[in-house]
This record gives structure tokens, sequence and C-alpha cells, in this order.
């Protein structure tokens, strides 16, 4: 009896609790939303004409990207967003609550929550599919034709072209569903002193003249010439980046031509292509140019040995320069350099954008405009791109110095696959299991065991991944051409 | 029983009046403590099951469409190197769990007995299978590094670090290292359950055995290990079905590269890397044939083993016995 009285008595409290708390939001509600409309009535006539441009255009009533002017527009705006993400480092030590600080500013009536997911890859994924995830997220690996289903248009392609580098990341029909967070040149991180207490004057712009250059480094210093990172998987995959617009100068290869490409790993002869990229990775273990013991190799140990001077370089993305100059106490050593492969005397690097920033489709138009402005904001005027040691969005924007190496090369994007092949790529990764750009790390590590162990040569790797592609075009009826 | 009670008086029961008596209570008590159980089985265990069944059957990815391909996916599963290249390595689990249970059975009858610290040795060979498999995997991630532990403690005992392998690079034994920690992990785990079944067997059998002068050795083959046959088989079942599906030492510590990548792997990366949902669910299937087939195939054995033992057993005694009789006769011919 005694406890039938007291659960009678917790749920008519919580039944009362929750019909104040509903009378209590009802009414917070209220009072803002009527105070903007007034204020907005009041408001200088140029804001009222762009508002009107916006709606004339965007009849949801959610402008577009290049609509909004910020520090102007929407300045008296009331929403709660949130945020998700995957630098769980940056939201632990801080930097996106300074950020929100700022934002808040300008926009001091949105309220912005962030989170940060450890696993986001896989996890962004299912929260994508309940649909209930909140208002910007880091746009997972989807195909493009699903776009339209989950994220809100930015705007077309060719008005976020004038706006931002890399628009074309997540574009579907014509319209640009994402913004990239940060943008990467894909280039190698080496140890500056390690260099040149290796002699190594010049920084090699080929193939040979890399494999050199890291015999060199084992000739003359004691340390690692090329580190491969291969029990960590990920960065081993990290070496097909260079296999469109690095290795042949064609920004169209990768996402139009490659998968209607006979024999893509045929060898070129000049350096060029994707066989002479993964030959240089072959040669390097075939020549004792790695690590001892590659099958125990520490990601995070890593770290901190190109930063004091153990390691020559590393193959990875512009994005890992911050970690390793941070790592310790020889900052100043690393550097950043473009990928050493010449086509036709040019060398090239791919440049493109990290992360993009999805804005739900579903939710409330206030929620989307908010959204769109916070991005906007974060794109122009936050500087997190530049702290982040980032490749510039923002058109107008700054790069910071470890770019000074690429000045000499020639910077391309890749153009976006041709319409109505937007998921042919990943098709074909799939269909064949070699999986370039996508995950396809044991393929890599093939090369590294073939290399180490002699159990196969290089020309039969390329043969079979040219059987499997090949297979793959066929099952998929893809036009091959020669 | 409540079919024969409920004949018993001529009159039929009404269902109501069968739910309110004693039979019909006890039903639906029954059924009521039974719901929950079941319920979480069928939601958790048999809905999937039969989803991924009849994933099985399409060309699909995890979103987007899917294709009906009918047994396609089946017959992939049978022609690929990777899928039963991998079940290869399974051999190496395999040889490792016969090792794990005879050094488990060895330890139990030892530990069974009264043996000073005996508590503590317990604990200490038991504590691995309480640690997570993921930490175990870092653990001897580290543990078999280049010059780490293991090198270093057999350079203490005298090696020298030139003459030593690489224990994970080297392709010759880096499966054997890896069956070492699931050894190490699950030894103690058998162990305990063996002592476990040793101390059920009545200690006068033990003193009987000892007035017919049976040494220790004798003691084990016709007492301990009769005993225990069923704790024997079940365990020998697991450890094998665990052979087969064996996942976490080769995906912690080498991710699956280097020549280690067991069935389980192979199916991981076809399912999240490739995205191949519908083969990798065929792979699965597959994979659980095989347990099922090779279960049975033990469960044979054991039978066979078991049986021809006793048979054994029973011709000998007979044999003596008739021995017996024929000395007899011929002492009292003389």
């Amino acid at each position: 009896m005694k406890l039938k009285k007291v659960l009678a008595l917790a749920l008519a409290t919580a039944m009362t609790l929750s019909l104040v708390a509903c009378g209590g939001s009802a009414e917070t509600a209220e009072t803002p939303a009527t105070e903007t409309k007034e204020e907005a009535k009041e408001e200088a006539p140029a804001a009222e004409e762009k508002t009107e441009e916006a709606e004339a255009e965007a009849p949801e009533g959610v402008p577009t990207y290049s609509q909004i002017t910020i520090g102007e527009d929407y300045t008296d705006l009331t929403a709660t967003i949130k945020y998700i993400h995957c630098r769980t480092d940056r939201e632990e030590d801080g930097t996106f609550a300074k950020l929100v600080e700022e934002f808040n500013k300008v926009y001091p009536n949105i309220t912005v929550e962030t989170e940060g997911i450890t696993d986001y890859a896989e996890d962004s994924l299912l929260r994508l599919s309940t649909g209930d995830w909140g208002d910007i997220m880091f746009i997972p690996a989807i195909d493009k034709a699903e776009l339209p289903t989950y994220f809100q248009p930015y705007d077309t392609l060719e008005n976020m072209k004038n706006e931002i580098n890399f628009a074309d990341a997540w574009q579907f029909d014509g319209i640009s569903y994402g913004v990239p967070c940060l943008a990467n040149a894909q280039g190698i991180v080496y140890n500056k002193a390690v260099f040149e207490a290796a002699g190594i004057t010049e920084l090699p712009k080929t193939p040979d003249e890399f494999i050199a250059a890291l015999q060199a480094i084992k000739d003359n210093t004691d340390a690692i010439p090329l580190y491969t990172n291969y029990a960590a998987g990920w960065t081993m995959g990290a070496w097909d980046a260079y296999l469109g617009s690095v290795s042949n100068g064609d920004n169209t290869y990768m996402n139009q031509k490659f998968v209607h490409t006979a024999e893509p790993f045929k060898d070129n002869g000049d350096g060029t292509g994707a066989y002479a990229l993964y030959k240089i990775l072959y040669d390097a273990v075939a020549n004792g140019l790695i690590e001892d013991d590659y099958t125990t190799t520490d990601w995070e140990g890593c770290k901190g040995m190109i930063n004091n001077g153990e390691i020559g370089c590393m193959v990875l993305g512009s994005w890992a320069f911050v970690q390793m100059r941070d790592a310790g106490e020889h900052g100043e050593d690393i550097g950043y350099m473009p990928f050493p492969m010449t086509v036709n005397g040019t060398q090239y690097a791919l440049a493109g954008g990290d992360y993009n920033y999805g804005i739900n489709v579903n939710s409330s138009d206030e929620n989307k405009t908010a959204a769109m402005v916070f991005v906007k904001w974060m794109t122009e005027e936050s500087g997190w791109c530049y702290d982040e040691g980032g490749y510039t969005v923002d058109k107008d924007g700054q790069n910071p110095d470890m770019y000074k190496a690429f000045e000499t090369a020639t910077l391309l994007s890749d153009e976006p696959a041709l319409a109505g092949e937007e998921t042919l790529l990943n098709d074909m990764n799939a269909e064949s299991e070699l999986s370039f750009n996508a995950g396809g790390n044991a393929k890599v590590q093939r090369i590294v065991e073939a290399a180490a162990t002699g159990s196969e040569t290089f020309d039969d790797i390329m043969a079979d991944w040219t059987a499997a592609w090949n297979a793959a075009q066929e099952d998929l009826g893809v036009e091959v051409n020669n | 029983m409540a079919m024969i009670q409920a004949a018993r008086p001529k009159r039929k029961r009404t269902f109501m009046e069968w739910a309110r008596s004693r039979d019909g209570q006890k039903v639906f008590v029954m059924l009521a403590f039974m719901i929950v159980p079941l319920l979480l089985l069928f939601v958790f265990t048999y809905l999937p099951f039969a989803e991924m069944f009849g994933f099985s059957f399409y060309n699909m990815k995890y979103v987007g469409a899917r294709k009906f391909v009918g047994l396609k996916n089946y017959m992939k599963v049978f022609q690929r190197d990777d899928c039963f290249g991998a079940l290869k390595l399974s051999l190496y689990y395999m040889v490792g769990s016969v090792v794990q249970l005879v050094l488990a059975l060895y330890l139990a009858t030892v530990l069974s007995f009264k043996v000073k610290g005996g508590g503590i040795f317990k604990g200490f060979m038991f504590f691995p299978y309480l640690i997570n498999g993921i930490a175990i995997g870092f653990i001897f991630k580290f543990f078999y590094t280049r010059g780490f532990v293991l090198d270093t403690v057999l350079q203490w005992c005298g090696f020298n670090l030139e003459n030593l392998p690489y224990w994970l690079k080297d392709q010759s034994i880096n499966n054997i290292s890896l069956v070492g920690t699931s050894v190490w992990r699950y030894f103690g785990q058998n162990m305990v359950l063996f002592i476990g079944a040793i101390m059920s067997v009545d200690s006068e059998l033990y003193e009987a055995a000892m007035l017919d002068g049976a040494n220790k050795l004798q003691q084990f083959k016709y007492i301990i290990l009769p005993s225990i046959k069923t704790i024997i088989t079940l365990n020998v079942i697991m450890s094998i079905t665990g052979s087969l599906s064996a996942f976490e030492p080769p995906y912690v510590i080498t991710s699956g590269a280097n020549g280690t990548g067991t069935y389980f792997v192979v199916m991981h990366e076809i399912a999240h890397t490739q995205q191949k949902v519908g083969l990798a669910s065929a792979m699965a299937v597959v994979l659980l044939m095989i347990i099922f087939v090779v279960t049975i195939l033990q469960k044979l054995f054991f039978k066979y083993v078991f049986k021809s033992a006793e048979d054994e057993d029973k011709n000998a005694a007979a044999k003596r016995e008739k021995k017996l009789a024929r000395l007899a006769a011929r002492k009292a011919g003389k």
C-alpha cells in the first residue's frame, strides 16, 4: 500500500512538472519571436530588401548560402541548433566552446550545442538513418544520390563556386549540399632537419629522386627514412590520395575517367600513373628503407618520433602536419612537401575538402537558417580552418605557412563525377574490392608484405588489380575506353 | 498431466473453469515466466538471424537499393580463394585449442588435489579470462613488438636479439603468436570448469582405488576422466567452434593483415569496407553450417571414443573372469 501511494505521488508530481515545463517553454518561445518580428520591421530597409530577395529565390523560407552576409543578416534570429562532428580532440580542449562564444557575440540568440563522436565514420551513418541527429553534421560516406533525402541544399554549384573552394565535393545534379570544414593539400610530411643531415638540399620531385633521398637518409643518418604506419591500416590507404591528379596531372581522372580505364595500373614507363605511385612504396620496402618491423608500428608513437628526428618522412594528408608539429619540442623541423611525381615537367598537388558540413533537411526553417548562418560564419569569420593548418575554404581566405613548398606545384582539385555516374566509383570500388580512397587499406598493405617477403612481384600485384578492376567493369556493365 | 486430470471427471470443463483451476493457473504462470526470456531471445537472436538469412540472397549495401540475386552469393563464397583460404588459419587455432585443453586438464588435475598456494595459482591462471579481449589485443601488440617485452625476457634467458624472429612480421610464425594469446586467455577458464567437475567426483572412489593399489595415473584414467567426460566434450566443442570463428586476436593485433585474416576478419572486411552485405551474410550462414557439421561430427566422435572405452573394459573384465575360472578349474583338477 505504501508503495502504491508513493508511486501515485511520483506520477502526479511528474505530470504537474511536465505541465509547468510545457507552459514555460511556450511562453519563452513566444516572446522572442514577436520581438524579432517587431525589430525586423523597424530595421533598415536594406535588410528588408535582402529578405525579399531571399523569399523570391528560396520559396521554403530558408536563404541560400550566398544570400547571407555574415554580421548583417539574421543577427536577431533565435534558434537552438545541434552540431555533431568527429573532432573530439577539439571538443575536449575547449576550442569549440570558444568558437561558439565568438559566434554568439554576433548572433546572441542562436544557441549552438556541439557533440564530438569518437567513432564518427560508423556512428554518423547510424544516426543519419534514425533521422534524429540535430541540425549540422559532417556528411558521412553516403551515395551522392541520397544527398537530397538527408541534407538541405546550400545553393547551386555555380553560385557556391564563387563563394568557396572545393564546392563540388558533395554536389548532386548541380546543387551543392556540403561546405568543407577544412581543406587539405595532399603531400608528404617530412622532417627538415633529417633531410638536411642526409645532405638533401633540394626536395625530390620524381619517384627516382625520392628513393635516392630515402637511401641518403638511411646511409647518412640514424633515422627511419620512410615510416609506413602499416599496422594502423588507414594510414596505408592514404596512398590512394595521389592516384588521380598527382600521378597524372588530370583532375578529371579520379572521378570520371578512372572507372572507364581499361588498364589503369599499367606501367607508363615515365614515372607517372598509378603504377609508378605504388612502385615507390614497393621499392622503398624492398630496399629496406622503412621501419624494421612494420607489423608493430604505433600511430600515436610516430608523431613524437618524427618530431624528434627519428623518422624522415611519412605519406599523409596535410591534416597530419599540425599533429606532428605539436607532438614534441622540435615543431619547427616539421615540413610539408608536394608528392614527388612530375608529369611533363610539372609537379601537381591535389587539394580538396575534408569532412563537409551538411544541414538536416528535416529541421525547421528557423533551425536551417541558423545552421546556414553558423556554417558560413565558421567558414568566413571563425579562423578555424587557418588555425587547424588547413588550405583555405573561403575564396578570399589566407593560407598558413606550411604550404610554402607548394608554391612551385600546380594545385588541382578533382572534378566531380559526370551526371548519372555519381555512384559509379563507389560501385566499382565495392565490386572490385580495391576501395580506392574508401578504406582499401588491405591492398596497400599487400604491397608492403609482398616487397618484404618477396612473395609476389610488383607486376603480379598490378596485374591482379587490373583483373579485379576489369571483372568489376564487366559485372557493372561499365563502358571501357582504351 | 493437465490432459489426464482434465479427462478424469466426466463433465467437460469450460475454458474459464479450466483457467481458474490449479492446472490452468500452472500453465499461465509458466507462460508468464517464459514469455520475457523467449521474447528477448526471439527479438535479439532469431529475428536478426532471419533478417541476415534474407540479406544473403540480395546484392545490397547498408543504404540504397537491393537486388535479388538468388544463390549467387553462396556460389561466390565457394568460388573465392579468400573465404575458404581463411578457414585454413582455423587449423592453427584448433591445434591451439587442443594444447589449451590438455594444459587446462593437467593443471586442473594437479590443482584439484591439495597443493600449496593452489588458490593463488588458480586465481592467476583464471585472471586473463576476465580481461577484455580488446585490451588483451593491445597488451600483446606491445608484448610482441621488436625489442619489447617478449624479446627482453628472452634476452635475459640468454637469447641473442639477432637470432629471435619477428613475432608478428614473419608469416611462418605470426599465426602461432596470435594463437598463443588466445590460449593464454582461455585456458584458465577451461581449467576452472575442469576443477569444478573433478571436485564433484566422490572422494571415496580415490580411497577405494588407493586400497586396490591404483597409482595416480590410473586414478586419473579410470576415475577422473570418465566422471568428467561430459564437461570435456563440452569444452572441446566450444573450443573448436571458437577456433572456427576466431576474431579478436587477429583483428586487434594485426588487423588481419600479413596473412592473419581469419574467416571472421575477412567477413568483417567484406561487410564493412567493401559493403557487400549480401555476400558477408552468405558467408555467415555458410560458417554456421560448417559449425553444425563439425559439432555433429564431434558428438559422434566422442560417442564412439567413450563407448569403445567402456566396451573394452567389459571385455577385459570378462576375460579376467574367464582366466580366473580356468585357473580355478586347473587348481581343482590338480
